[in-house]
């Protein structure tokens, strides 16, 4: 991946801002069908097998924060996630379909809102994501989390298995969770070891990141360039309202460049997606490209959690077992929409049990000397994390803008993304911590600590280029493609126009894959 | 069905962000300096040290309440581990913490003295020692339960004292592999199946 293999003056059949599960996925289905595609990212080419404090362990650094890359190495643990790959590169690899339910939420529920797909139109394409990445789940037949094509689950820990049996009493299931980590090793990447880094860069590559995946492999076909440390500031766009390519800079060296293209995809990341095009104004579009219907920013959608944390009595002072695994091996799939409730919507519980280096409960058990040090000692391998997923409907509070003032380190404006919780989502909040502390106190369990809704976390930013059939109240149409001008994509989480409580990486990637047949076929009939 | 809600007894805090067990580079010890640091410069417990907040004194003082609060067992306690200089890192980077150790130190003597008739807290029996922890820890107690928020006085600097050295401890080699016997961060061929009584 050469910084700029090319000339200035070369032009590509796509452009794609961005390389993490949106970006790489279309840059690698599009190169496979003959297309040329250029990826502008604005990080250095990162190695995972390299470049991640991987297997570090606090007591490494004085002050126990262990630095996210090594040393001299840029890219991620800053502000914002900069290098080829993108967020892949340290996501959990939780990867969960959308049901019916998700797709059409306002006709099911009367709250949120429609998607213009529904979840037939996205199977074979969750089908053809899941054979290629590759990921393990268990087939349980629930309704509200369509099975897929899975390897082998690694078995659940014990203390999952503790909950999961609490929760028949009460009717809350605990499944395998699925994630996108081969656990058999497949002809390019090997399986996944348990060690337990998931999230500190896998440096094996057996869990997915896009460019060991995606990128590397279709740089073979030749039709991939990746300009990497190449910050895009503009998407350009003519007279004639067609994008014609992205101006950017060198990240290192600040020199100035262009790309062209007859297509121009954003795939940067929810917030800066909706940022670059808020950036990319002209006399066609002063409020922001593709902003003609004033919906760009708006309908910001972020999950929100809570937490529960505790013990599991009956392994209180168990002898230790190196049952780390690949983090959280268990899930609390959505199950209350059959169910009577004051709520819209859902939620899912990601849960953690087994031994972890996160060590900071500790300071939360009571008292102090000899008796403290071994409540402390007996409760490390009990020790259970629940942490909640909730959908959250739109809101007039809730959108990403650009700073009006304040810059970035290279000058440009900073995008402000706000999140504003409603009366929806405080009963989702209060129904789902319940749900954990049931589920902890049916299975023996002491609660430790239960988070606040007054001090809210968001995870999984999603909405803002919302997806719908009407021009004047979306972003896109089905296809990822702006209302506004015909040869303009965006490709990642901000074109959900509702958020389901899943995580959202595999539907992002099956739309990126769906996206790449409909511009694929456009290309090739000469429709961009 | 009873109402679970009345009857949960919770044993921490309500509204601390949880410490998820993310293994990047957040939340280990969930005091950190914001200062990216190379790996390799802690000082070796028992080696000199010259503390970068405390005076000799005061790390005599911290020193002296890391080994009350996690003492030497069957494993090293909080002073062999290295825990008053991480707590004089983190302090030396956290001006809220340091006005919570200006008035809370001072305030171990005058209580010494008031109480014991001592001219401080190092000149006291381990016993007594150990009361006035004790009725810091009932202050915190207090706050805890009626879910106030502390912002000064004896909670605030039990709960910041107690917090800073079970961070250090247990993300130290010795808590966090002796003590509590952590063995992952390891290769395996294949996960363990386990099981439990159907009941």
């Amino acid at each position: 991946m050469a910084k700029n293999p090319v000339g200035k003056n070369a032009v590509f059949d796509v452009c794609i801002v961005g390389s993490g599960a949106g970006g790489g996925t279309l840059a690698a289905h599009l190169a496979h069908r003959g297309v040329k595609v250029a990826v502008v990212e604005g990080g250095p080419v990162v190695n995972t097998r390299t470049d991640f404090n991987t297997h570090a362990l606090p007591s490494d650094y004085p002050n126990r924060h262990i630095p996210t890359m090594k040393d001299g190495k840029y890219g991620y643990g800053s502000e914002r996630a900069r290098g080829v790959g993108g967020k892949t590169m340290l996501w959990n690899a939780v990867a969960l379909r959308f049901s019916q339910r998700d797709f059409k939420g306002y006709t099911i529920d009367g709250a949120g809102a429609d998607w213009p797909i529904d979840y037939l139109d996205m199977a074979p394409y969750y089908e053809r994501i899941e054979r290629e990445v590759g990921v393990c789940g268990n087939h349980d037949g629930l309704t509200d989390l369509p099975d897929g094509i899975f390897l082998k689950p690694p078995p659940l820990k014990r203390g999952d298995l503790l909950l999961q049996r609490g929760g028949k009493k009460i009717g809350i299931p605990i499944i395998h969770t699925r994630k996108a980590t081969l656990t058999r090793a497949n002809h390019t990447r090997p399986a996944c070891h348990y060690c337990g880094n998931c999230m500190a860069g896998c440096d094996v590559a057996a869990k997915y990141n896009s460019a060991d995946v995606h990128l590397n492999p279709a740089m073979k076909t030749g039709r991939l360039t990746v300009f990497s440390d190449s910050i895009v500031r503009e998407v350009m766009v003519s007279k004639e309202n067609r994008a014609t390519g992205v101006r950017y800079f060198h990240r290192v060296t600040g020199e100035e460049g262009e790309i062209h293209a007859r297509a121009v995809a954003v795939a940067c990341a929810c917030i800066q997606s909706v940022g670059l095009l808020l950036m990319s104004v002209s006399s066609l579009y002063p409020q922001g490209l593709a902003n003609s219907s004033g919906q760009l920013g708006r309908n910001f959608i972020p999950h929100f959690n809570s937490g529960v944390t505790g013990f599991l009595t009956e392994m209180i002072g168990q002898p230790v077992v190196n049952d780390e695994g690949f983090i959280d091996h268990a899930y609390l799939p959505s199950y209350m929409h059959a169910q009577t409730r004051d709520y819209a919507r859902s939620f899912g519980v990601q849960v953690y049990t087994g031994i972890s280096r996160t060590t900071g409960w500790a300071r939360e058990v009571p008292g102090f000397g000899v008796a403290y040090k071994q409540r402390v000692k007996e409760r490390f391998p009990a020790y259970v994390t629940f942490q909640c997923f909730g959908e959250m409907l739109a809101n007039a509070q809730s959108f990403i803008q650009l700073d009006p003032i304040a810059k970035d380190e290279f000058g440009l404006p900073r995008v402000k993304a706000t999140a504003v919780q409603g009366e929806n989502e405080h009963k989702i909040y209060d129904a789902m911590t319940k749900a954990a502390v049931d589920l902890l106190q049916e299975s023996g369990g002491e609660v430790l600590s239960v988070s606040d809704f007054k001090v809210p976390t968001f995870n999984h930013q999603l909405g803002g280029c919302s997806m719908g059939s009407d021009p004047r109240s979306s972003v896109v149409d089905k296809y990822c493609r702006t209302h506004d001008v015909p040869n303009l994509y965006v490709v990642d989480g901000s074109v959900f126009p509702s958020s389901s409580e899943k995580n959202p990486t595999l539907t992002i990637m099956a739309l990126a894959a769906r996206t790449a047949d409909h511009l694929g076929d456009r290309l090739r009939k000469g429709d961009v | 069905m009873k109402n679970r809600r009345e009857a949960l007894k919770i044993i921490g805090a309500v509204g601390v962000t949880c410490a998820f067990p993310f293994s990047a580079n957040e939340l280990y010890g969930q005091h950190v300096s914001p200062e990216p640091m190379a790996a390799g410069q802690a000082v070796a417990p028992g080696a000199p040290f010259t503390p970068g907040f405390f005076t000799a004194i005061e790390f005599q003082v911290v020193s002296c309440l890391a080994d009350l609060i996690i003492p030497s067992t069957e494993t090293p306690g909080a002073v062999a581990a290295g825990v008053p200089e991480y707590v004089d890192l983190v302090v030396t980077h956290d001006q809220k913490l340091q006005r919570i150790f200006r008035e809370g130190i001072p305030n171990l003597d005058a209580v010494s003295q008031s109480r014991f008739a001592r001219a401080g807290f190092l000149e006291l029996t381990e016993a007594q020692q150990v009361e006035i922890l004790t009725s810091l820890q009932d202050a915190a107690e207090q706050k805890r339960i009626a879910r106030e928020v502390v912002v000064g006085g004896d909670a605030a600097f039990f709960n910041a004292l107690k917090s800073l050295i079970a961070d250090g401890y247990y993300t130290s080699r010795v808590g966090l592999l002796q003590e509590l016997g952590y063995n992952g961060n390891d290769y395996l061929a294949a996960f363990p199946e386990f099981r439990i009584a159907e009941h």
